[in-house]
């Protein structure tokens, strides 16, 4: 790896305490370095608003392409990762089925009957952790039903997320991981094959039968690489969005009564949730030619992180940004990204967490309640939600 | 070079030389019009660019595509006739003076 020339601040920063909790170093970034080098990401952190804005209006500027990624090897080329006319061609054969009207007409059944299905496992119980028992599966199934997976296990794809996300992070080049992720990605390839060869002779309203019958086909290989790049990053964040806004709703007992009396703020519940705690907290990007952002100025080849979860805490466009406030008028916010690069799930996570999961959950558990014998474990930064949501309800 | 006029829910106008080509939405964000998101740039995904043709004008802006029409569903503002997303109105000479009026929100 080659040293990165660096310019402007550079600031020294402890990933565990990121990890820990962000968001008061977010705070200091935004104040005093908001274009900042930090050695241990490798990467300068874009932290305010404005910035961010800036990165996700020119896609040529900052581009989306990282030529030695690890996410490179073990999925190949993904969209993710591409820029201009070749990412604009796959994006429009994989995102048909994700629209508003195909979510609203066609899904929209599937995770109603996901969501009803795992909640009768639970009703009599009485208690539950709701990371485990069902936003994971609830995230899962809902993935494997758009994807065309519908024969895969939730647990199947679980642990193949993991896996193929672990990988993604092995900076430190562990073998183990390596072998995880590849043993993910060839099982995965098997039951993607069936799929293609299934809706090649029938279509259906899934996003592999999409690539596979575009009027300008993907190859088998974008397919399994776009497969594997949703599989990897479409499963958490429905999963983290539901718990955070579940935990915002039960820590704040005015705003949960306020739901419970006017549904149609379901919708608001779910967006100022994403707002607080943004699921996808950083992207990379790569800086193409010379260029000035938030004062400092960036050279070809900067990597920068594009840190959404601090924008949508920036103090200058979010008056109390620490606090869950479903009411809010600033109702902007960048936890789907921006660009060309949007997030292709936004339809299918508003309808799934926001018009289904959440409304069924607190309908279906009357009293739900934080359990007081277990605190709420909080992790992450690139990707940040609770790791366990213990709760009682009166069974 | 065309002018567009972007009117907001109060009532103030602004006023921008567009050049035939670019789109009613690349010209309101580069001139900072208050209340264009565009959060998605203007890949037919977000509906965050949404605005009121101004009756007037409405006869002078080409129909709305199969694509748009889906996006128009899930405007945050009230869908009416004259909606449109404003990423899919280009700037030419013949659309010179139209005028569109900002909804109150976008998300």
């Amino acid at each position: 790896m080659t040293l990165s020339r660096t310019h402007g601040p550079s600031v020294d920063l402890d990933l565990a305490e990121l990890y820990r909790d962000p968001y008061p170093v977010f705070r200091r970034l935004r104040r005093e370095a908001p274009v900042a080098y930090v050695p241990a990401a490798g990467r300068y952190l874009v932290t305010r608003e404005a910035d961010v804005v800036a990165v996700d209006r020119d896609p040529e500027v900052f581009s989306s392409m990282e030529p030695d990624s690890l996410m490179h090897r073990v999925m190949g080329e993904t969209l993710l990762r591409k820029d201009g006319a070749a990412h604009r061609r796959e994006r429009v054969a994989l995102e048909a089925p994700l629209k508003p009207r195909t979510v609203r007409d066609h899904w929209t059944p599937v995770f109603q009957a996901n969501a009803d299905d795992l909640i009768d496992d639970l009703v009599s119980r009485g208690e539950a952790d709701l990371f485990t028992e069902l936003a994971a599966p609830l995230a899962a199934r809902n993935l494997a039903a758009f994807l065309g997976l519908g024969g895969v296990a939730a647990e199947d794809l679980i642990r193949w997320s993991q896996d193929l996300m672990a990988a993604m992070g092995n900076y430190q080049d562990d073998p183990e991981i390596w072998a995880r992720a590849f043993a993910a990605r060839d099982a995965l390839g098997v039951a993607v094959d069936e799929v293609i060869e299934r809706v090649r002779a029938v279509p259906d309203h899934s996003v592999i039968s999409a690539m596979v019958n575009a009027e300008d086909p993907l190859t088998v290989q974008q397919v399994h690489s776009n497969v594997m790049v949703v599989v990897g990053g479409g499963l958490n964040e429905p999963r983290d969005a539901l718990l955070t806004a579940t935990y915002a709703l039960l820590t704040h007992p005015a705003q949960r009564r306020d739901v419970e009396a006017d549904p149609a703020l379901w919708k608001r519940v779910f967006e100022e949730a994403v707002r607080w705690v943004s699921p996808i907290g950083m992207y990379p990007r790569r800086v193409t030619r010379p260029v000035e952002l938030g004062g400092v100025q960036l050279e070809a080849g900067d990597r920068l992180g594009i840190v959404v979860s601090s924008a949508n805490r920036d103090e200058s466009v979010h008056p109390r940004p620490d606090e869950f406030d479903l009411h809010r008028a600033d109702t902007v916010h960048y936890a789907f990204g921006g660009g060309p690069h949007y997030c292709a799930g936004t339809w299918v996570a508003r309808a799934s967490i926001g018009q289904i999961g959440l409304p069924t959950l607190f309908r279906r558990l009357p009293g739900l309640a934080l359990d007081p014998a277990h605190d709420v474990p909080w992790g992450g930064w690139v990707f940040r939600g609770p790791l366990s949501l213990r709760v009682r309800w009166d069974a | 070079m065309p002018t567009i006029v972007y009117v907001q829910p109060d009532g103030s106008r602004s006023e921008f030389q567009a050049p035939a080509g670019t789109s009613v939405m690349k010209n309101a964000v580069l001139n900072d019009v208050p209340g264009i998101v565009a959060e998605c740039g203007g890949s037919l995904m977000c509906a965050t660019c949404h605005v009121y043709v101004d009756p007037a004008d409405v006869d002078r802006v080409p129909p709305v595509s199969d694509e748009e029409d889906e996006m128009l569903d899930v405007t945050e503002a009230e869908r009416r006739g004259t909606s449109r997303l404003s990423c899919q109105l280009t700037v030419e000479d013949a659309l010179d003076g139209l005028t569109v009026h900002v909804p109150e929100a976008q998300t």
